[in-house]
């Protein structure tokens, strides 16, 4: 063992390190993007991380496209390991060259330099082949950073059997929803409108965005933020009213116990994105045939204003050696016709891509959904998305903020306009500590 | 070494059965020695000091950002203790400590009793059963915490759970926010409860047999035994599984992290260890984790070396 003094003197070389030079750490990509010349018949070897089972579509581009062998590598959710990953890969100078990352996440990995400009390598000229919003979505500083996939334009989700037997008629507005709460409250036999999940920010994010207020905006170099403005605490308000006169339930949505209660009845809508679909068939499939979709309910009435909740893009991640192969691969597997089919039958969402609907697998009627051809609202919905909204590059803080104060709102803690201004201070807080200027609206 | 003196001091078995007399020992470790602790030194210097040094080093670090909106190349720089004033100005984070604390208090003793009961039964039951009961009483801590967290979340979550099903209108609120630490410190019992028997249970088979017999020539019964032998004489596996368990209570973490998707009442910054977890992987801010690692190290260290001085301090004052 070493004495204690050279233990002493391995302290002291430590402390003093950082002191001399934060040499060797790199705050973001540590490598940048380049373009390898390719030999004629060379074959480019790209690599992809994803969370969505995309082994299908990835198998038939290999079969197509002998020259572009893309290799997919299924990485942990989101949030539960695959956006780490990502982060560790740029700081180590070995990132994949694609990457999976929702809308709402690009502008954390624009804050580390971990996104391939691929204005630069011509992407722009793809615009038109994509929806109008969800491309905007990768647009950062007038250049294209992702390629769409996906997105969750949301709708109302409810059992048509229950509302038929309980003689409540499908809200139209938020007023209307109010009164077939209270009805429901009546005559459901405990049974509820919907459930109020306090652990899912994201979803919670489309009402104030339907509603027109904007989080989060940029104004010259400094971020505004405007969690609480009238608009947001409107919504909030509106929430804290259904709550508070136990008109909707309490439940963390998409776990085990909240598929039940969509099996048993306990709550008679939800209003969720298209992506929904797949996981109401997969989770509740006694209830098939009893459930439609009806346009999310309205502020003011005859008004068509709709939000997302979810929806991701390819991403190729700054340090890719084939990004011109790589964003051929990327605008492929977002806009091929058989592409798409095989994502929509994977339950990916709402296509990035325009498509015409009766040609595509969205446009079947479903037994599910009693026959309906339920995505045609979905459609209506995506075209009504408003697109001004953005998210701040600490959004993952601002989720968690969100879902600490809601759960303390939802145990009956104060209310959903109380959590609000605490988030508001908070986000202030998250963006100076990251070095970035911010200020209230 | 300190404790290298301490346990040669005693008469180990080993040395009473004739064994030369050690030499004399000369101040500086032979060639054989350094040969002899070479893959232990290197290990622990790969995968302990130069972690821990890392981690002390990122703690002063800071990401600084240049351009508009800050989406311009950014650079690390030093920020001296700035990340451990930012982290002790988080009352989240610090409340987190006194939640931990609490949970300690309540779940260590709570544990550690069941596993001495445990282990003094086992004592008493004939070796034909006390293998297959030590056995189950330990099957709980080969279970991934992980995977046990999911299995008692089943049977948390109302909806689901057949115990909330029994009870109906009376059942509790299991991860509400009165009750969730307590969900938790249940499912950490029923996790490590068999595994500190099973140290109890071995310090119980190391008493020589002729106590027992002398104390049964006194006229002691089972309980006296259990009493004023068995549980003075397993003392230091007590306090070794105490300085373990205080440890654990201090690193709680994923018990937390699963059962936060299905209770809100668990916040991002429930413990001390889901903070700084938050903060490197949530937030990207590697730097300030670090420091928030390096503050739970320092008071973890601190928690058990000053449970083990307040307990050998007894042990000196009674010789």
């Amino acid at each position: 063992m070493p004495d204690r003094r050279s233990v002493l003197a391995w302290g002291a070389a430590a402390a003093a390190a950082p002191a001399l030079t934060a040499c060797g750490e790199s705050a973001g990509a540590a490598r940048l993007t380049r373009q390898t010349k390719r030999k004629r018949g060379q074959k480019v070897n790209l690599v992809f991380w994803t969370w969505v089972p995309l082994q299908k579509t990835v198998a038939l581009w290999n079969r197509t496209h002998p020259d572009i062998h893309v290799d997919l590598q299924i990485v942990p959710g989101a949030t539960n390991g695959g956006y780490q990953k990502m982060h560790a890969s740029l700081k180590a100078g070995s990132p994949p060259d694609l990457a999976q990352i929702e809308y709402h996440t690009l502008p954390e990995f624009m804050l580390v330099n971990g996104l391939t400009n691929l204005s630069e390598h011509g992407a722009d000229k793809l615009k038109d082949e994509y929806v109008d919003w969800q491309w905007k979505q990768c647009v950062f500083g007038g250049r294209l950073h992702a390629i769409p996939q996906a997105s969750g334009p949301m709708a109302n989700f409810y059992r048509k059997d229950l509302f038929e037997r309980w003689d409540v008629e499908v809200p139209r507005t938020w007023d209307e929803f109010r009164k077939a709460a209270i009805k429901i409250k009546k005559r459901g036999g405990g049974s509820r409108i919907t459930a109020f999940p306090p652990t899912n920010a994201m979803w919670y994010a489309s009402f104030p965005w339907q509603r027109g207020a904007r989080w989060i905006r940029t104004e010259g170099d400094t971020w505004i933020v405007d969690f609480n403005s009238k608009l947001s605490l409107e919504v909030a308000d509106f929430w804290d009213g259904l709550l508070q006169d136990e008109l909707i339930t309490v439940q963390p949505d998409l776990q085990s116990g909240w598929y039940r209660s969509a099996q048993t009845g306990h709550f008679a809508s939800w209003l969720g994105a298209q992506w929904g679909d797949a996981l109401l068939r997969g989770n509740a499939p006694d209830t098939k045939g009893d459930w439609r979709v009806a346009p999310l309910p309205q502020w003011e009435e005859g008004q068509n204003a709709s939000a997302n909740w979810g929806g991701s893009c390819t991403a190729i991640l700054q340090g890719s050696r084939h990004p011109e192969e790589a964003l051929e691969f990327a605008h492929w597997l977002n806009t091929d016709s058989k592409s798409i089919d095989l994502l929509v039958a994977a339950g990916y969402g709402w296509p990035g891509a325009r498509i015409d609907l009766e040609k595509s697998a969205l446009g079947k009627r479903d037994p599910f959904f009693g026959n309906q051809r339920y995505n045609e609202v979905f459609e209506e919905s995506d075209g009504q998305i408003d697109t001004s909204w953005k998210w701040a590059p600490t959004n993952t803080q601002s989720f968690d903020h969100i879902k600490d104060a809601f759960g303390r709102a939802a145990a009956g803690r104060g209310t959903l306009v109380d959590a609000l201004n605490d988030v508001q201070g908070r986000v202030l807080d998250d963006l100076a500590a990251k070095g970035l200027k911010a200020r209230s609206a | 070494m300190a404790t290298a003196t301490t346990s040669t001091g005693r008469a180990t078995p080993a040395a009473a059965d004739g064994a030369p007399a050690p030499r004399r020992r000369s101040s500086r470790p032979d060639k054989a020695a350094w040969f002899f602790l070479g893959p232990f030194l290197a290990l622990f210097g790969f995968a302990f000091v130069l972690p821990i040094g890392y981690a002390v080093y990122q703690s002063m670090l800071k990401v600084e950002r240049h351009g508009p909106l800050g989406l311009g190349e950014p650079t690390v720089g030093f920020a001296g203790l700035e990340n451990y004033s930012l982290a002790l100005q988080q009352t989240d984070f610090v409340d987190s400590f006194g939640r931990v604390l609490l949970f300690g208090i309540v779940q260590v003793p709570v544990m550690l009793v069941l596993a001495l009961t445990l282990a003094l039964l086992l004592d008493q039951v004939s070796d034909r059963w006390a293998g297959l009961l030590r056995a189950s009483y330990f099957l709980p801590y080969g279970i991934p915490g992980v995977i046990a967290t999911i299995l008692w979340g089943f049977l948390y979550v109302p909806g689901i759970s057949p115990i909330t099903g029994a009870l109906g209108g009376a059942a509790p609120e299991f991860l509400g926010y009165d009750n969730v630490l307590w969900s938790i410190a249940n499912i950490v019992v029923w996790e490590f409860a068999g595994y500190n028997m099973l140290i109890i249970v071995a310090q119980l088979k190391s008493i020589p047999q002729e106590l027992y017999e002398a104390a049964r020539i006194d006229g002691a019964g089972p309980w006296q035994t259990a009493l004023r032998i068995k549980i003075p004489l397993v003392r230091p596996a007590l306090v070794l599984t105490c300085v373990f368990s205080i440890i654990g209570t201090m690193q709680l973490f994923a018990e937390p992290l699963v059962l936060r998707v299905l209770s809100p009442a668990i916040t991002s910054n429930f413990t001390p260890n889901l903070s700084a977890y938050n903060d490197a992987f949530a937030n990207a801010n590697v730097y300030l984790a670090a420091a928030k690692a390096v503050i739970l190290a320092v008071v973890a260290c601190a928690l058990s070396f000053g449970f083990l001085s307040l307990v050998t301090r007894k042990e000196r004052s009674r010789r």
